[in-house]
């Protein structure tokens, strides 16, 4: 991380540039979210509170089990709480209707997983431009965004190769650049490195920071890694489905 | 086009479940193209046959049973027969032993019901030529057996409907009008060739002279009658009243209005046995019917199994491979793939396996109906005599009472009517039509929508966020 990154954090400022009292990306008022265990129910999460400026980059960390998955699903519209809001912008994504919080995914919210989750049938552009399908681009211009994003993350080379044909790290690369091709406004990453060895580690969080940085990224990234958490603007833990900044610990 | 890319990349990946899926839909699909292919054989052969027992452009034949004779009067006609008396008769006689009579206005009647295109009567006679013992006595050793022809008056002019609208002419002339009251006949091939007669020669029927004009040749499947003269002719000799017939040939006006014309003749003569190619068909036996039988009801109910199990196969498989692929598609929707979008992906690829099985089904289906082709037994229908009676001639002299129903009764029932059934080996190809190719793709890509709607019905249920947890 860079003196002047490190100073921003430290000042409460995104290292981006962005204004900390810009608008919200997210608002999460008293959302829950449970789970049925048996005759138990688990709390997923429990009255999360929380306010994620555009532009930031925030790291939730906590043990297996407590929540952080759940809680970047709830972020992404790919579950919904039982009760509580998710205000992405000005809508509430707990109140749209499945088909409007498919559109919004499709739109303004990347995901990166741990595993990558490429279609192992689909070359490395083939994958990425999966992402593009719901968006209704052209073909030529499909190919020509398909490449720039393979460029930015340093695989420009290796398009038509298959993710079997793959490194780790060239795998989760593709998936940044798959995440990332749309444009999104968000960018949603659950344990990103958390399948690589400590350089690719490195080379991918390095990649984040700095598309974070030049796309002026919202983004939330789910890690068990410390070193990984410090680098981000701001630290939450979960802890039996509760949410508590690191700062408050 | 992405849509294609993603079908054959994940055709290629899972192309041994591909082929299983392709192969069983391809087996279902064959076996329909097999047993439909049999079936229309078969059916085209029973057609052969019925079309030859019935006559082209006949489509019902409406005949009486003959009144029982208080006792035969030796003068022919309906139901007569000779008298014992005590000395040798020499009896040469034009009966209608097994028909009675229908009036010309019930011929006229039928002509005038709706969807009946036209309607024609004719006689179908017996000429007996026998010695008869005196008083009943037993046969001697130099009993000869009465002498049995088959004569038919048919209607004059040409392209009458009647029992010689399927003829074939092999030589000489038709019947014109100016023949209606003229001592001139047609023979059927077969007897001229058995009696060594040609145009020209003269036959005599009931012991009056007349002139071959032409001979003719029946479809394969008849039992024709041997000689056929003008039904004036016919009538006069038999003894009738003029405008007496025991035969009605009805054309109906389309194959549909076959049912519905019988039916209407059925109320109009109740009495009447109405025959159609679905009664006729009734009345084939032999293996024609045992392979119409396996064709329509074994093989239709294997094709159905086979279609069934192929598409359970096909959907069974297609679930598997969606719930393999719940994190592949968990991830799409992550990406914003819709649901409906992911269902359409994976129908198309089912419908890919689907156009595989039907290009396998219809390679199978013409092997299958080849082999049949190729392997089948020569096939023979036993069919009726000519007219198609119950009991037949002999029966009928037997019930007649005099010496016939006596002594020699019974031998005459055998001798008279030897050909009551006979048995016409039937040609047999297993066609494949054009409609049977349509149908069988039309199968097979049904099939793999119903497999490929299973696979999107599930794909729609799923909730991204536990397909995104589920470790496939």
């Amino acid at each position: 991380m860079s003196n002047e990154t490190t100073s921003a954090v430290q000042n409460g400022l995104p290292p981006n540039g962005s204004d900390p009292q810009a608008s919200a990306a997210y608002t999460l008022t008293g959302v829950t979210k449970t789970y049925q265990k048996g005759r138990r129910t688990i709390f997923a999460l429990r009255d999360v509170n929380l306010t994620i400026p555009e532009g930031e980059w925030l790291a939730v960390q906590g043990r297996t089990g407590h929540g952080k998955t759940t809680l970047l699903q709830v972020l992404g519209g790919l579950d919904q709480p039982d009760s509580g809001s998710v205000v992405f912008g000005d809508r509430d994504l707990s109140q749209l209707r499945e088909t409007q919080v498919t559109k919004i995914r499709a739109t303004s919210i990347g995901f990166i997983f741990q595993t990558f989750n490429l279609v192992a049938t689909l070359s490395a552009a083939e994958n990425v431009e999966a992402a593009l399908i719901p968006l209704g681009v052209t073909s030529a211009k499909r190919r020509q965004l398909v490449t720039a994003a393979l460029d930015s993350v340093g695989l420009a080379d290796r398009a038509r190769h298959l993710p079997s044909e793959l490194s780790g790290g060239q795998q989760q690369r593709v998936a940044i650049a798959r995440a990332l091709v749309k444009e999104p406004r968000v960018l949603l990453a659950d344990e990103p490195t958390g399948n690589l060895d400590q350089d690719t580690r490195d080379d991918i969080i390095g990649l984040l920071e700095k598309l974070w940085r030049d796309r002026q990224l919202t983004l939330v990234l789910v890690t068990h890694d410390s070193s990984v958490a410090r680098r981000a603007q701001r630290v939450a833990i979960m802890i039996k489905g509760q949410l508590k900044m690191a700062d408050r610990l | 086009m992405f849509f294609l890319t993603y079908l054959r990349r994940e055709l290629r990946q899972r192309m041994r479940q591909a082929i299983v899926i392709a192969a069983g839909l391809g087996l279902g699909i064959g076996l329909v193209i097999t047993v439909t292919a049999l079936s229309s054989g078969v059916r085209t052969a029973e057609g052969k046959v019925l079309g030859s027992l019935y006559g082209v452009g006949t489509d019902i034949t409406v005949t009486t049973p003959a009144k029982p004779a208080s006792g035969a009067n030796g003068s022919g006609g309906f139901g007569g027969g000779p008298t014992p008396k005590p000395y040798v008769q020499h009896t040469d006689i034009l009966t209608s032993p097994t028909q009675g009579p229908i009036a010309s206005s019930e011929v006229a009647a039928i002509s005038r019901l709706h969807d009946v295109a036209a309607a024609s009567g004719g006689l179908t006679l017996t000429e007996i030529k026998a010695t008869l013992p005196a008083d009943n006595q037993p046969p001697t050793g130099a009993f000869q057996p009465p002498v049995l022809l088959s004569v038919v008056g048919a209607p004059v002019g040409r392209g009458a409907l009647g029992p010689l609208t399927a003829a074939h002419r092999k030589s000489g002339r038709e019947f014109t009008a100016a023949d209606a009251s003229a001592d001139v006949a047609v023979l059927d091939s077969g007897y001229a060739t058995a009696h060594h007669l040609a145009v020209g020669s003269v036959v005599t029927v009931a012991r009056r002279p007349f002139t071959v004009i032409g001979i003719v040749t029946q479809p394969q499947g008849s039992s024709p009658p041997s000689i056929y003269i003008p039904l004036a002719r016919a009538q006069a000799l038999a003894n009738l009243g003029a405008g007496k017939v025991n035969t009605v040939y009805v054309e109906a006006a389309s194959a549909a209005a076959v049912g519905k014309v019988s039916r209407e003749i059925s109320r109009q003569m109740p009495s009447a046995t109405v025959t159609n190619s679905g009664t006729l068909a009734k009345s084939v036996a032999g293996s024609l019917k045992t392979t119409s039988k396996l064709a329509t009801t074994f093989g239709t109910w294997l094709a159905v199994l086979a279609l069934l199990a192929a598409f359970a196969v096909a959907s069974l498989l297609t679930l598997a491979a969606v719930a393999r692929r719940i994190r592949e598609f968990g991830t799409l929707k992550a990406l914003g793939w819709r649901s409906s979008r992911i269902s359409i992906q994976v129908i198309g690829e089912t419908i890919a396996m689907g156009i595989a099985g039907a290009a396998l089904g219809v390679a199978i289906g013409f092997t299958g109906a080849l082999l049949a082709s190729k392997a089948a037994p020569s096939l023979t229908a036993t069919v009726q005599t000519y007219n198609a009676s119950k009991g037949g001639v002999g029966g009928q002299l037997g019930r007649a009472g005099g010496i016939f129903n006596g002594t020699i009764g019974g031998p005459v029932t055998t001798f008279a009517n030897p050909n009551a059934t006979h048995v016409v080996p039937v040609p047999f190809s297993a066609p494949i039509t054009g409609g049977a190719i349509v149908l069988a793709v039309a199968l097979s890509l049904g099939g793999a929508l119903v497999a490929g709607s299973f696979g999107g019905w599930q794909v729609t249920r799923l909730r991204p966020a536990e397909a995104l947890a589920s470790a496939g």
